[in-house]
């Protein structure tokens, strides 16, 4: 059965309203959330849209555009930029066509950056999905897209 | 026969499952997965069972699975790195299974004392805490038990944003049960039925385990609508949310901005109420004050800071991992004497502790002892106690640049000291960097740091220009030379 964010939205009604919550549950269900569907959230929990909309834009995790298939998250902390780790993002992002930021051109994955991923004397690190690669290496760093499909 | 293999992200990352994989294959081999010890340089760690306790083999591959346990182990009690360290918070580090019901032995001597008491225990063993702040944990606890709002709460701060650090980490995944004892008897002392942990949305490994976690202690009546609950709220990805006041914000689901103080959190904190707000370290301590008592906890550390510290080694050093101490080492004994020093062919230049707020250190300064008020006292903040070293390939003006742009980033934007002098230091940087500085360049970020440490309403903005001012403090030819 498809999803409609009405469905999702009867299970976030709360009162005081939680507006970072029912966002979290949106995008769990659809991957991002959508700006047009802004009016629909704000009329549910009964909050602006400009309340919405400042959620939405305050938290990294909150997208609202489709993301591709797979997520990486590629660390920026200060262990792995001690480890050097941007020569393995060099070419990661050669590999995948894309900079931080963006989506594949194939769609299969989104590169964004992460401030720490807590496997810092592992360092660099990544993770795609749940999963943590990490002593990342240039050479070895773009194997890891072979295990997402 | 038996092996022991831990459970934890960072081991899983170096390979674990695969050689838990290689294992159950093995006839007559039965996996034990336990949390890791920390020392994440070993990991793959499989340990074993011997006559002398337990001993282990390091950086196991799948390819080395077969045959491996016909060759000697190495007794754990002989890994330096290992027996150098008192541990007491990280206890079970590496030795039990993560999820299996404990003895709750702490939380039961709790319930038999009247709240005063575990409030008084808690004050006499100084506990101060770990998160960064290093306020008297027991203060808090106090203010709160005396405050006249109903209902209470007590939140667990499990948003570990601080890039270098791993210890709440370890403990959600871990030793989860012991975040949720410390939470109980916090609950105990100041009157509060309902606790949240806010936990960071970077770690899905501790989410499940502390879940399930609750759902266990639930179970065994540990947790419980008629004594106390907890229940987990994830985080969104914004750092700032691991300031106390906007983490509150963010649980009610707003924007993560940072409150005025006062109120204090301890008084109004969760919608309104009185709240205590704690590192997930500082109640992970909570438990052994109460059965070992505040005397014990006062005779470890130094005349201010009391008990041990978990210490997050990492960066570049050849033995990476959590060094649990008393407080009083210096820094120096930690990177060489526990760390093993530098990597092959690579040379010390600085190291940064207490994550990316933090002071940036030259070699001169190594012999600073860890201990709150000692770096204070040079310029510094152990902060969560986090270490990152670097060597010399690392340029310190992109160091520098680095460090602000994630303050511009991840600024929640109230004051105008942190969202606009973070991000005009970015510039100023960036411009350094790029070989189009002035000469006046370091004067306006002395000036625009200033203004910053003392202009900002929370930790963000006041600290977020020491990394780069002591970098341009102690290695300011590179800073120059760009011009």
């Amino acid at each position: 059965m498809l999803t409609t964010l009405d469905s999702v939205l009867d299970k976030c009604v709360s009162s005081p309203p939680n507006i970072l919550a029912t966002l979290q549950a949106v995008q769990a269900a659809f991957g991002y959330v959508a700006l047009d569907s802004v009016p629909q959230i704000a009329a549910a929990l009964g909050v602006t849209d400009s309340d919405v909309r400042g959620v939405l834009s305050f938290y990294h995790d909150l997208r609202t555009t489709k993301p591709g298939k797979h997520i990486i998250r590629f660390c920026l902390g200060d262990s792995c930029r001690a480890t050097h780790c941007e020569k393995s993002l060099a070419a990661l992002e050669k590999k995948l066509g894309c900079e931080l930021g963006e989506t594949s051109p194939n769609r299969r994955f989104t590169l964004e950056k992460v401030y720490c991923l807590g496997n810092c004397a592992l360092s660099p690190n990544m993770m795609i999905g749940e999963e943590i690669y990490s002593r990342l290496m240039p050479k070895s760093v773009t194997a890891a897209l072979e295990n997402h499909a | 026969m038996r092996v022991y293999l831990p459970d934890d992200s960072a081991a899983i990352s170096a390979g674990a499952n695969r050689v838990a994989a290689a294992f159950a294959k093995q006839p007559g081999i039965e996996i034990v997965r336990t949390s890791s010890r920390g020392a994440f340089f070993l990991e793959p760690l499989v340990e074993v069972d011997t006559p002398a306790g337990r001993a282990g083999y390091p950086n196991v591959t799948p390819a080395s699975v077969p045959g491996l346990l016909k060759k000697k182990p190495t007794p754990i009690s002989k890994i330096p790195f290992l027996a150098k360290q008192t541990r007491f918070t990280f206890a079970n580090a590496g030795v039990t299974e993560p999820l299996a019901i404990p003895g709750f032995a702490a939380l039961e001597k709790a319930r038999g004392m009247k709240p005063q008491q575990i409030l008084d225990e808690v004050k006499k063993a100084n506990l101060r805490g770990r998160g960064g702040a290093a306020f008297p944990a027991g203060i808090k606890w106090q203010t709160t038990a005396d405050s006249s709002g109903r209902p209470k709460y007590i939140v667990a701060n499990a948003d570990e944003g601080d890039a270098g650090t791993y210890s709440d980490r370890m403990i959600l995944e871990g030793d989860p049960y012991r975040l949720i004892e410390g939470m109980a008897i916090a609950g105990l002392a100041v009157g509060a039925q309902k606790g949240f942990v806010y936990l960071r949305s970077e770690y899905p490994a501790a989410l499940k385990k502390l879940r399930a976690a609750i759902a266990r202690a639930t179970e065994f009546g540990i947790l419980g609508r008629e004594s106390f609950e907890i229940q987990i709220v994830l985080g969104a990805g914004a750092y700032i949310c691991g300031e106390e006041t906007a983490l509150l914000e963010s649980i009610e689901g707003k924007r993560g901005m940072v409150r005025y103080k006062p109120p204090f959190p301890a008084v109004e904190g969760l919608w309104q109420k009185p709240t205590v707000i704690n590192n997930v370290i500082t109640f992970a301590t909570v438990p052994d004050i109460i059965t070992r008592g505040a005397d014990w906890h006062l005779s470890l550390g130094t005349a201010t800071s009391k008990g041990t510290i978990p210490l997050q080694l990492a960066g570049q050093v050849k033995n990476a991992g959590l060094v649990e101490v008393p407080f009083g080492v210096t820094l120096e004994e930690v990177i060489y004497d526990f760390g093993g020093g530098m990597p092959a062919g690579c040379k010390f230049k600085a190291v940064q502790v207490g994550g990316p707020l933090g002071s940036i250190f030259p070699k001169k300064l190594l012999n600073t002892p860890i201990c709150f008020d000692a770096f204070t006292k040079v310029g510094g903040i152990l902060g969560h106690g986090g270490i990152v070293v670097y060597d010399d390939a690392m340029d310190m003006v992109a160091l520098a640049r680095h460090l602000m742009e994630f303050t511009a980033a991840e600024s929640c934007g109230k004051c105008t000291p942190c969202r606009v002098g973070s991000t005009r230091a970015q510039e100023i940087l960036e411009a350094i960097l790029d070989g189009d500085g002035t000469p006046d360049d370091l004067a306006l970020l002395n000036e625009l740091g200033d203004t910053m440490k003392n202009g900002s309403l929370c930790a963000l903005g006041g600290l977020a220009p020491m990394p780069v001012l002591t970098a341009i403090q102690y290695f300011g030819t590179e800073f120059r030379r760009r011009k």
